[in-house]
């Protein structure tokens, strides 16, 4: 058994858990959070995805441990205030998610993506960097319109 | 019907009510629930494909950390729990009526939780394991020692029809569960000799998996105080499932309650129950604590109900003109170890003509056993297999005698003087206008401007490829359904409803219909699913059937409510119920400027109803619809890889009135992808010398994924059916339905400078890299033998 | 996954000393090849030693034969860093192309390059650039490093510090993804260096990443893509399975190194 302490969506937290314990199950046993999926066992389709320390990552590929004194954010800690995040809104606005399941991890890869991002941004490199989410529902298509609209507003640059 | 004439919700891409929960991480999945002092089960799955059981021996799991017991087919014999009752032979008045040799009924082999005798499929849960985590549960699965006696197996579709193949079930002289024909044999055979032209094919539509991104899972819990089970399960129709376990475990529906709240995906794959959700039930029984078990994604690839897996063996007449005369059609489907659902072969019979007028036609209709996973409906159910089948062998006839293949269609299609068009197998096509979804769909996709494209591609060095099909599909589904609205004293209005949906949006798109049918606001409307102690009957979710059945059912009680209301009203402004109006979401009568809204009627009801103002609708509708349209594509092959883009999607689709556009687009989109991902990426394979799947994870199997994709161009229809009272038919599923045919002609096309040759789905690199080679192998061998 | 006990040293040498400690330790760096194979149960290290905390591990430096990248960078960081992307450009976007953008900013060099899978990007750089894998014991030549598939000349315990890369005169990559996995059924890195060319094949040869002879003789006579024509790649020297068959891989290496060639600076992303 392990301590891991962290911070997730702003709060401190601390838990004695099993040393072989994923983030992931971290967060939806633990803490209750069960914002963040599971959706495969071979690191692939992106469910899990959540924010490290601002970055990205799938959090069924990362011990529970080696989050030890990090800053985690999950879907649920995106809205700010009582006020969703525009990659929610831009979601719920492009018809983005339909069963919901990849949406979280979705959310969370789109919102990384575009905060890091530098300089115009396009279709194709939507598609490329998304690469690591699957949905199953939308054939991406509303998505990648969602995500090029979060940067059309907030990062002011137009489509190449 | 009155209450549509104002429709202001209808029709309207209206922003989902679905979705404040789950993009903020609120949904509520079945794994999402708890219980406390829950344990976990784990399964103990066959490794071979065939092998008779002989014993098992828990003895060393049991002494294993956490474990709490194990439990064996012998167990669930021995506590009286009984068959899956899956009753897969689809039995509509408009099915097509599958039978067994002769007529007989089809034998569909039994499905206990447990098997006592044999292992059938590779993965097939033999045992199950119960423990306090869900790590311990399966490190014991792992140490259940099972006394497998192997037997010899048969996988392939084909390969299983042999007389002296393996044999699945004693029951049965071989693997063929149904041998039925349908259609006019004489008038066929007629139509076929006096014909000018035949061609024939022989088409392999493969083995896929639905691929829900949720695995599946349930939480079962026995309450010994109630006596009741409560099961938390995604389902394709919780209150079927309800109906289902009770049978199994052998008590009163009463007695079972299932819960199905937020489904991670559906497709098909959920449509009958699995053996884990009677099990879990089972066992908490047995240990007095709830029991719950989730897949990981290997055990999903492996056991999830799963699609296709069709051999269709077609021949079409044509005169000298073009005119197709007479089809005939033998399609044999894989249903696996067992048949928990025959509606692919049966919805594909009824649709082999396709969008054409073919006079004559036979059919025969063969299903057979194979010790694979069972399959059952998938996205568009037994429909893309036939439009493949009619849709490719078109444009081989057009190849062969010479005529441009939309020419050919065109000619032989049928006319929207021909609806209601009854096609040669029976099918009744309600309404339709498929020449002008073509003429539609070619200016949309800029057909005309393809041979530019062309050039252009070609000037990179890649092999350009321009794809087109027709579609028409059927949406049939389960007959009856149930709507309950309640009017809320200080609330709104809430519609209680046994459709299961699994992201198609019924909370807003139902709220759309009801809003207008009364007159209220699309805010003010809540719809309720998915919880069987609330949701006390209905059909839930396949073939399409949701949205049609649904206006149908809450347009009725709609008028059922009102006129309870008209009543209330008449009382309360001091007239006969008959002089009361209704408009607007307003009750009025003349001679007074008195106006009641449902809210004040609502106070008004709670002292007279002890249920207050409701009404409960019952329905039962077995007419089917036709959805249908058009769909073009162009891809680039590069010639040295066998890489392939698709750089065009285009699509018309006619699914009758729509009720949320923005909805319809996409679940059109979504089922693009599923169908593209068919024709290109997904296969479950299995291996053809050690009967084991190839590709059970993301590793192996392909997926639609954004960076194979391009954005689609969709375009909606709207001929409404006269077959309901608004009209709908169908959008779920029509973008998947034209799909294999529409990328396979394609990929015919942008080989076609080569040459001609069969490429069998999934067309992935290696095989188009392959067909690439043996036609320039072919072109070389022509040239050196001609004379110089 | 089966339980195991979890160490995060803070040191190289307490690493060592743990390992030497533990039954059967596995070391665990970016995780997306060692947290899978747990997950799927096909190991069971009794102790896991999480490197990413070793400061010497960390960061990017040039030196005077060329860029060192520590062992614990990350894929995006390498993607990202000015130095590799001035010094070897087509280093920044190879790492840049591994995996997906998650997977990019976990997965580490030295984790990739200590466990050489056969479909691997990075060990197709490392043995084309001639570079030098630094171990906490040694220095290793790439030629000498690389010995099969999923095999490397490792001790056990033996950790992967850095790779150090002489900066070529000139480089290029081109790869052909599985379309399920993504990892590469063949990929070719061309590089033109002081001592001639250099061209290692990965995902393709049954002796894992691979420098063909013949291809770099013939490009050292004639930098060309049309050099490579007259010459073949044995089907019998690759891999085989149902992605790709032997056959397909022998034609995929020939077009992918042509095309690396050709286009030199610039990595090409194929599926």
């Amino acid at each position: 058994m392990i301590t891991v302490s962290l911070t997730v969506n702003g709060k401190a937290v601390s838990h004695e858990v099993a040393d072989e314990t994923l983030l992931v199950e971290y967060l939806r046993e633990a803490l209750g959070l069960t914002g963040t999926h599971v959706g495969c066992d071979t690191s692939q389709c992106g469910c899990c995805t959540i924010h490290l320390d601002g970055i990205s990552v799938k959090s069924c590929t990362v011990l529970a441990a080696q989050a030890e004194g990090r800053e985690v954010t999950t879907i649920e800690g995106l809205a700010k205030d009582g006020s969703l995040h525009p990659m929610q809104e831009a979601f719920r606005e492009c018809h983005g998610l339909q069963c919901g399941f990849c949406t979280p991890g979705q959310i969370m890869a789109g919102v990384e993506l575009i905060r890091t991002w530098e300089g115009p941004l396009d279709e194709h490199q939507v598609r490329e960097e998304m690469e690591g989410n699957l949905c199953r529902c939308t054939g991406y298509h509303n998505i990648v319109k969602a995500i090029l609209k979060v940067h059309k507003e907030t990062r002011g640059s137009a489509d190449a | 019907m009155d209450l549509l004439k104002s429709l202001r919700a209808v029709g309207q891409p209206l922003r989902r009510k679905e979705d404040e929960r789950l993009i903020t991480g609120r949904g509520q999945f079945t794994d999402d629930f708890s219980l406390p002092a829950q344990t976990w089960a784990a399964m103990v799955r066959s490794p071979y494909p065939h092998a008779k059981i002989n014993g098992v021996d828990a003895s060393a799991a049991l002494a294993m950390p956490g474990v709490l017991g194990v439990l064996t087919g012998a167990d669930a014999l021995a506590d009286g729990l009984g068959e899956i009752p899956h009753n897969p032979v689809p039995s509509t008045k408009f099915d097509v009526k599958l039978t067994g040799r002769g007529g007989t009924p089809v034998y569909i082999g039994e499905h206990y939780l447990l098997p006592t005798d044999r292992a059938r499929y590779v993965g097939e849960a033999v045992a199950m394991v119960v423990a306090e985590t869900r790590s311990q549960a399966y490190s014991a699965a792992e140490a259940v020692m099972v006394d497998f006696e192997p037997l010899d197996w048969v996988a392939g579709t084909v390969e299983a029809t042999a007389p002296d193949a393996p044999k699945l079930w004693d029951a049965l002289p071989d693997n063929i569960l149904v041998d039925a024909t349908f259609g006019d044999g004489a008038g066929t055979d007629a139509a076929f000799k006096a014909a000018a032209n035949v061609v024939s094919m022989t088409w392999v539509i493969g083995r896929v998996t639905g691929v829900p991104l949720e695995p599946r899972a349930a939480l079962g819990w026995y309450d010994p105080d109630t006596q009741r089970y409560t099961l938390y399960a995604g389902s394709g129709g919780a209150v079927r499932q309800k109906h289902e376990l009770a049978k199994v475990i052998g008590v009163d529906p009463a007695a079972v309650r299932v819960i199905s709240l937020d489904v991670g995906g559906n497709f098909g794959t959920r449509n009958r129950a699995y053996v884990e959700f009677g099990l879990v039930m089972w066992a908490s029984k047995k240990i007095r604590r709830p029991v719950k078990f989730r897949a990981d994604r290997s055990e999903s690839f492996l056991t999830d109900y799963q699609g296709r897996d069709l051999v269709s063996e077609v021949s079409l007449a044509l005169d000298k003109d073009g005119n197709f005369l007479a089809l005939r059609a033998s399609n044999l489907s894989n249903v696996g170890a067992r048949c928990v659902s025959l509606s692919p072969l049966s919805k594909g019979s009824g649709l082999i003509t396709g969008s054409y007028h073919i006079p004559v036609t036979t059919l025969r209709s063969r299903a057979t056993f194979s010790n694979t996973m069972p399959t059952q409906a998938y996205r568009s159910s037994g429909r893309p297999e036939v439009t493949f089948a009619i849709e490719r062998l078109i444009d081989k006839a057009a190849r062969e005698l010479g005529y441009d293949r939309l020419d050919l269609r065109r000619r032989n299609l049928v006319q929207s003087s021909q609806m209601p068009y009854r096609n040669a197998i029976g099918s009744l096509y309600d309404s339709g206008e498929y020449g002008k979804n073509m003429d539609r769909l070619l200016e949309l996709g800029d057909w005309a401007g393809s041979a530019a494209r062309r050039r252009e591609a070609e000037a990179r060095g890649k092999l350009f490829g321009l794809g087109f099909a027709n579609y028409v599909e059927s949406s049939i589904g389960s007959p009856k359904e149930r709507a309950d609205i309640i009017v809320h004293h200080g609330k709104g209005i809430e519609v209680v409803i046994g459709t299961q949906p699994a992201g198609q949006g019924h909370e807003t798109s139902f709220a759309q219909v009801m809003a207008d049918l009364l007159g209220i606001g699309f805010d003010e409307v809540t719809i309720t699913l998915g919880d069987t102690d609330v949701v006390t009957a209905g059909g839930g979710t396949h073939s399409g059937r949701s949205m049609r059945h649904a206006s149908t059912v809450m347009a009725l009680a709609a008028e059922d409510l009102v006129n309870k209301a008209k009543g209330l009203a008449a009382e309360i402004l001091e007239t006969s119920t008959d002089q009361v109006t209704f408009g607007e979401g307003l009750f009025g009568a003349p001679g007074t400027n008195r106006t009641l809204g449902w809210q004040e009627l609502a106070v008004a009801a709670a002292d007279k109803w002890p249920e207050g103002l409701r009404v409960r609708r019952d329905n039962e509708m077995h007419q089917p619809v036709f959805p249908n349209g058009a769909c073009m594509c162009e891809i680039e092959i590069d010639p040295d890889t066998g890489g392939i883009d698709i750089t065009r999607y285009v699509t018309v689709d006619d699914v009758g009135r729509c009720i949320n556009p923005m909805i319809v687009h996409g679940q059109t989109h979504g089922g693009i992808a599923q169908g593209v991902g068919q024709a290109l990426w997904e296969s479950f394979t299995i291996d053809p010398d050690s009967g084991q799947p190839i590709a059970a994870s993301f590793v192996d199997y392909g997926m639609p994924r954004f960076d194979n994709l391009p954005s689609f161009t969709c375009e909606i229809a709207e001929v409404h059916s006269p077959t309901n009272p608004f009209g709908v038919k169908a959008g779920g599923e029509g973008g998947t339905t034209p799909a294999p045919a529409v990328i396979m002609s394609a990929i015919e096309d942008a080989l076609a400078p080569l040459g001609t040759i069969e490429i069998e789905m999934p067309a992935t690199p290696l095989k188009i890299w392959n067909a690439i080679r043996t036609l320039r192998a072919r072109t070389r061998a022509i040239a050196q033998t001609e004379p110089a | 996954m089966y339980p195991f006990t979890y160490h995060r040293p803070t040191s190289v040498v307490d690493a060592v000393k743990m390992f030497g400690a533990s039954d059967d330790a596995a070391f665990l760096s970016g995780g997306h090849t060692l947290l899978p194979t747990l997950k799927a149960r096909l190991a069971a290290p009794s102790d896991v030693i999480d490197l990413t905390a070793l400061p010497e591990l960390k960061g990017i430096e040039e030196t005077k034969s060329g860029l060192l990248i520590r062992g614990g960078t990350v894929h995006a960081d390498v993607a990202a860093s000015p130095l590799v992307r001035r010094n070897i450009p087509v280093l920044a976007g190879l790492a840049g192309s591994i995996g997906d953008r998650h997977v990019r900013h976990r997965g580490t060099i030295g984790g990739s390059v200590a466990n050489n899978d056969p479909a691997a990007d990075y060990p197709s750089a490392v043995l084309a650039l001639n570079a030098t894998v630094i171990t906490d014991r040694r220095r290793i030549a790439a030629g000498e490093y690389f010995t099969g598939l999923y095999e490397t000349c490792r001790e056990p315990g033996e950790i992967v510090i850095g790779v150090e890369f002489p900066v070529p005169l000139s480089a290029g990559y081109a790869k052909f993804r599985n379309l399920a996995s993504r990892y590469a059924l063949a990929a070719a890195f061309v590089a033109r260096t002081s001592a001639g060319v250099r061209v290692a094949v990965t995902g393709a040869y049954n002796t894992g990443v691979t420098r063909p002879a013949h291809f770099e003789k013939a490009l050292d006579a004639d930098f060309s893509a049309e050099a490579l024509d007259a010459l073949d790649v044995d089907p019998k020297d690759m891999l085989s399975d149902a992605a790709a068959t032997a056959a397909y891989r022998a034609n995929l290496t020939k077009v992918l190194a042509r095309r690396a060639v050709a286009h030199q600076g610039e990595v090409l992303i194929y599926k």
